[in-house]
C-alpha cells in the first residue's frame, strides 16, 4: 500500500471522533481571559517589552507549557483506543503492510494533528488581536510573517516531544501508565526549561524557544544564544530513537 | 462488599502503582527544588512552610489533579473497554453502589498520594530549613485541607469518565479542565470554585469558607449525577 493511501485510511478512522473540537476548545478558553485583560499588557512596558508582543507571546507561552502536550497525549490515546477497541488493530496488522510503515504513518497524523492545532492558535490570535485593538484602542495585531514564522517553530520544536509521547504510548500497553507518564512528564517542563541540560528533554523544547523570545523581544537583550549544535544533535538522535522503538515495538503485543 | 469488588478489579490496572509512584513523584518535587535553589529559598524571611508551599504547591497540585484524572478515566474505562458495565447492570444491585465504591477508591488514592507529598515536604522542612514547634501542625492542617479540597475534583471527574465510553473524551475533558484550573492566577475570583481549581490552594490561601464551599460542591454534583442516572435509565 502507498504510503499516502494509509494517510488517507488514518485519517478516514479518526474523522467522526471530533478530536478537532478538543484542539479547538482549550484556544478558546485561553483567549477569553486574555482578550478581557487586554489592557494589562500596557503595563509591561518597564520590562521593555512592547504591549503588541507581550499580547502574544502571554498567550503562545500559556499553550505551549501545558496545553499544547496534554493535547498530544490524549491524540496518541485517541489513535490507540480507536485501534484496540474492536481489535481493528488485529485487522490492520493481516495486512500486507509493515508494521513500521503503519507506525510512521500514525505518528505523521500526529503531526498534521499539531500543524491544525497551530493553524487554529493563528487564526486565533488574528481574531482577538483585532478584537482587542479595537476595545483598546491600540493595535495588538504583528504581521502575519512574524506570526508565521513564531508558529513554525513551535511546530517544529515539538516534533521530537510528539515522537516521544508516541513512543510511551505504543510501549506502553497499560493505558494509565502511558497517560500517567505522558502527563507527568509535561509538569517539570517549566523547571527543566530553567536549567542548563534543557535540551536534553523533548518536552519543553516549545517553550524554551518562546522564553528565548521573550528575552530577546524584551529590550534588555537578556537572551543567551542557543547552543544549536548539542540541541540538534541531541534532538535528531533523540527523535530517531522514539520513532525506531516505537517501530520495532508497534503491534508486537497484539502478535504474540 | 461493593468495595471489595472494586478493588479487586482495580488490582491489575495498573491503579495502585500509578498512584503511589505519583505521590513518590510530588513528594521529590520540593526536595529536587530544594537541591537545585536552596541557596535562593533559605535566604527568604517568612514561614519555612509557607516558602516550602508557595515555591512547589503548584507543582504538586497539578500532579495531583492529573493523578486523579488519569485514574478516574482508567477507573470507567476496564468497565466499557469489555462491555463490563453491561454484566454489573445485570445484577440485582444499584449502580450508585458502583460509583460510590469508585469514589471511596479514587478517594482513597488522591490521599495515600497526598500523605507521601506532605512526608515529602516534612522532610525538605526538617533538612533545609530551622523549624519550629507549630511546622508540623500546619503541615498536617495543609494535608487536612487540601483532601477536603480534593473532593470535588475527585467525584465530578468520576461523572465525566462515567458519561463517555471512549476514554479519550473524557480524558480530553479532564485536560481541558484542569488547564482551565492553571489559569487560576490570573483570576482569583470565581474561578477558584470551579473544582479543578481547588487543590491548588493551601492552607495559606484557603479558609473554612472554601471548605464549606467543598462540600457543597460535592453534594451538589452526587446529587446531579445521581438525577442523570435516573433520567438515563428512564430513556434507555
Amino acid at each position: 500500500m502507498h504510503f499516502f493511501s494509509i494517510l488517507g485510511v488514518e485519517i478516514k478512522k479518526i474523522r467522526r471522533s471530533k478530536i478537532l473540537l478538543l484542539l479547538f476548545l482549550p484556544l478558546v478558553i485561553l483567549w477569553i481571559p486574555n482578550v478581557l485583560n487586554a489592557d494589562m499588557n500596557f503595563q509591561t512596558v518597564i520590562e521593555g517589552i512592547s504591549p503588541e508582543h507581550n499580547f502574544f507571546i502571554q498567550s503562545f507561552m500559556g499553550m505551549a507549557w501545558f496545553m499544547m502536550p496534554a493535547s498530544f497525549v490524549v491524540c496518541t490515546v485517541l489513535l490507540v483506543q480507536t485501534e484496540r477497541a474492536n481489535r481493528g488493530i488485529l485487522k490492520m496488522l493481516s495486512m500486507p503492510i509493515s508494521t513500521a510503515k503503519l507506525c510512521v504513518t500514525k505518528w505523521i497524523l500526529l503531526l498534521i494533528l499539531a500543524a491544525v492545532q497551530m493553524l487554529f492558535m493563528v487564526g486565533m490570535y488574528f481574531i482577538c488581536a483585532e478584537i482587542a485593538s479595537s476595545t483598546q484602542n491600540y493595535s495588538f495585531t504583528l504581521p502575519l510573517s512574524f506570526i508565521m514564522e513564531e508558529a513554525g517553530i513551535l511546530f517544529v520544536t515539538s516534533i521530537p516531544m510528539i515522537a516521544c509521547f508516541w513512543m510511551i504510548a505504543v510501549c506502553i500497553q497499560t493505558p494509565i501508565f502511558s497517560v500517567g507518564i505522558g502527563l507527568a512528564l509535561i509538569v517539570p517542563s517549566v523547571l527543566i526549561s530553567n536549567t542548563k541540560m534543557w535540551f536534553l528533554y523533548p518536552i519543553c523544547y516549545p517553550f524554551y524557544m518562546l522564553i528565548q523570545k521573550y528575552g530577546t523581544l524584551a529590550s534588555d537583550g537578556s537572551s543567551q544564544e542557543i547552543p544549536l549544535v548539542p540541541w540538534l544533535a541531541a534532538a535528531c538522535i533523540m527523535t530517531g530513537i522514539f520513532i525506531a522503538v516505537s517501530c520495532i515495538r508497534f503491534g508486537r503485543e497484539e502478535r504474540r | 462488599m461493593n468495595f471489595g469488588i472494586e478493588w479487586a478489579k482495580m488490582k491489575r490496572s495498573g491503579f495502585v502503582p500509578a498512584f503511589l509512584a505519583g505521590g513518590a513523584l510530588g513528594a521529590f518535587v520540593p526536595v529536587i527544588q530544594m537541591a537545585v535553589r536552596s541557596e535562593n529559598d533559605t535566604g527568604f524571611l517568612g514561614k519555612p512552610l509557607e516558602i516550602l508551599l508557595e515555591a512547589n504547591w503548584s507543582m504538586i497540585a497539578m500532579l495531583n489533579v492529573m493523578l486523579i484524572v488519569a485514574g478516574a478515566c482508567m477507573m470507567y474505562h476496564i468497565e466499557y473497554e469489555e462491555r463490563g458495565i453491561q454484566k454489573i447492570r445485570t445484577l440485582p444491585t444499584k449502580e450508585w453502589h458502583l460509583t460510590a465504591g469508585k469514589f471511596l477508591i479514587l478517594m482513597i488514592a488522591s490521599f495515600g498520594a497526598l500523605v507521601l507529598e506532605t512526608v515529602g515536604l516534612g522532610g525538605c522542612g526538617i533538612y533545609w530549613f530551622e523549624i519550629s514547634e507549630d511546622f508540623f501542625t500546619e503541615l498536617l492542617k495543609n494535608m487536612g485541607y487540601v483532601m477536603v479540597l480534593t473532593l470535588p475534583t475527585v467525584i465530578i471527574m468520576l461523572m465525566i469518565a462515567s458519561w463517555f465510553q471512549n476514554m479519550w473524551i473524557s480524558l480530553g475533558i479532564g485536560v481541558l479542565c484542569v488547564f482551565t484550573a492553571t489559569m487560576r492566577q490570573t483570576d482569583n475570583g470565581l474561578l477558584s470554585l470551579f473544582p479543578f481549581a481547588m487543590p491548588f490552594q493551601t492552607v495559606y490561601e484557603a479558609n473554612v469558607n472554601d471548605l464549606i464551599a467543598a462540600a457543597a460542591e460535592v453534594i451538589a454534583f452526587a446529587m446531579i449525577g445521581w438525577g442523570i442516572e435516573k433520567i438515563r435509565k428512564k430513556t434507555v
